[in-house]
């Protein structure tokens, strides 16, 4: 099941973010989006994750356009896509009822209400899944937590967790360790790791390039809304074909470096 | 001094038992109608942008201020013989009050649970709809997030619609029946009659009543609050 955009054009209010870009999410494989801030890689997964339309272009799920499906059809691919916010985005509400929110709306109304209305007459126990989402993200202590009252990185986790216990076949991340200390970054990428070998399509939007050449199968470099190169990490990272892309990974093209990107500078030409 | 059983009029205290009850009814059917009606309207407001949405914020702000005796006389005008609902034969019954009340306390609801849904920060909606939530969802998800927010809406409304006095006077005509049982009067149009009658003691007993009921409303409401913090939503 592949999970893919075709040239898509994306924009807001007149000004174009992203511009003919093309990406694939192959089953068992990780992606890592790169690039400067601001350059569209957040507006790329909220198309993945169909939160809007491309302006043009499509996104399609094993070659069949999302957005010419009917609202059911949309819902079920939808359902086999989860995402990771870079702002964590949990709900005011214990640990496991943010984890096992995926999982409850997935289930018809009245297995619901009926669950719902067992919950209110009696305490009820988290599901085997969510307890495992728990574990594989080193949270399972804080399951009855109030979700508002973690710290920044253990509510980056949970709603690691909460996007793993649907069991997706893809999923889509946005900047998942930026608020991780380097041990449960290594928690994180090891649980994106075994994702990805139990088949499910990782998208990671990164700006942690060591990240990227760890756990990436494919890189994609976008800069300006413009999907300038993909490949192998060893390819980018050491035979990289365009100059935007060797720039990037030396650490010299950063935020608001559009124009001189294009145009070589000479070291005094920068005040 | 007369004691108050004396000064109470026919049927005695099951008179202001009738009242009271009279009284509930009405407030709390109006406004739980309106709070079926509010709460879908003020999550489409406040979920979508559309041209002359602050105008329609500014009349339903607006709407707060509705004199009761005009929304009253607009309803009976509706609901009388010769009014377009008249066929419906609704004037002088406790539904007529019940539309009366509704219109008067969705104003109150509308507004406070609008500024509460809007309170709810965009990534709780972008979080529900990420994992697969329907449309539905994505709006329970944000109900249960401005929990709060619309605890207050309905006990704001509540307290617009049981101690409004106007409009119900004129569409109910404050009917008891000659047993003392009412039909259309409640608290407040009880008291007008008794303050009128000169049984100033039996008003001043159903303003308690009032009162306590007003304190017990919002007292739970409080409690459901606190219950609530920090305890499960979505």
């Amino acid at each position: 099941m592949t999970l893919s955009v075709t040239d898509v054009n994306a924009g807001f209010g007149g000004s174009t973010v992203l511009r003919n870009v093309s990406l694939a999410v192959d089953p068992g494989k990780v992606v890592t989006v790169v690039g400067p801030s601001g350059t569209g890689k957040t507006t790329l997964l909220r198309l993945l994750a169909t939160f809007r339309r491309p302006d043009d272009g499509t996104v399609a799920w094993d070659g069949d356009d999302i957005w010419a499906m009917a609202d059911d059809e949309r819902l079920g691919i939808r359902r086999q896509v989860s995402m990771v916010f870079q702002e964590p985005s949990l709900f005011n509400a214990p640990v496991h009822r943010n984890v096992s929110y995926g999982l409850r709306v997935r289930e018809p109304w009245q297995a619901r209400l009926r669950r719902s209305f067992g919950e209110l007459v009696g305490s009820s126990r988290p599901a085997d899944t969510v307890v495992s989402a728990l574990e594989t993200v080193g949270l399972v202590e804080s399951v009855d937590q109030n979700a508002l009252s973690l710290s920044g990185g253990e509510a980056q986790r949970v709603a690691f967790a909460r996007a793993l216990a649907v069991d997706p076949a893809v999923m889509l991340l946005d900047e998942p360790t930026s608020n991780l200390d380097p041990h449960n970054t290594a928690l994180l990428e090891n649980a994106i790791e075994r994702a990805r070998d139990r088949g499910v399509g990782v998208v990671v939007a990164t700006h942690d390039m060591h990240q990227a050449k760890r756990i990436s199968d494919r890189m994609a470099f976008l800069h300006d809304g413009e999907l300038v190169e993909t490949g192998p990490p060893e390819q980018l990272f050491e035979d990289p074909t365009d100059a935007r892309t060797a720039r990037f990974l030396d650490g010299e093209l950063l935020v608001g470096d559009r124009e001189r990107s294009r145009v070589p500078q000479s070291p005094t030409a920068d005040p | 001094m007369i004691p108050l059983q004396a000064q109470l009029p026919d049927g005695g205290w099951t008179y202001v038992v009738s009242i009271v009850a009279v009284s509930l009814y009405v407030s709390l059917t109006a406004v739980g109608l309106s709070t079926l009606f509010s709460l879908p309207v003020a999550l489409g407001i406040g979920f979508t942008d559309f041209r002359g949405k602050r105008l329609v914020t500014a009349v339903v702000n607006t709407g707060m201020g509705f004199p009761s005796v005009v929304v009253g006389l607009v309803v009976l005008i509706l609901l009388s013989n010769s009014g377009p609902l008249g066929s419906l034969d609704l004037a002088f019954t406790p539904r007529a009050m019940i539309l009366s009340q509704f219109i008067l306390a969705t104003p109150v609801l509308l507004s406070v649970s609008l500024s509460a849904v809007e309170g709810v920060d965009q990534s709780v909606r972008d979080a529900a709809y990420a994992m697969g939530g329907t449309r539905v969802d994505v709006g329970l998800a944000v109900i249960k997030e401005a929990r709060f927010g619309i605890v207050t809406a309905i006990l704001a409304g509540f307290g617009r619609a049981i101690s409004e006095v106007g409009s119900i006077l004129i569409v109910g005509g404050n009917i008891v029946y000659s047993d003392g049982q009412s039909y259309t009067r409640t608290l407040t149009t009880a008291i007008t009659v008794e303050a009128r009658q000169g049984r100033y003691e039996v008003g001043l007993v159903l303003g308690v009543i009032l009162l306590a009921l007003v304190l017990a409303v919002n007292g739970l409401g409080s409690w459901l609050r606190n219950q609530g913090r920090g305890e499960r939503s979505v």
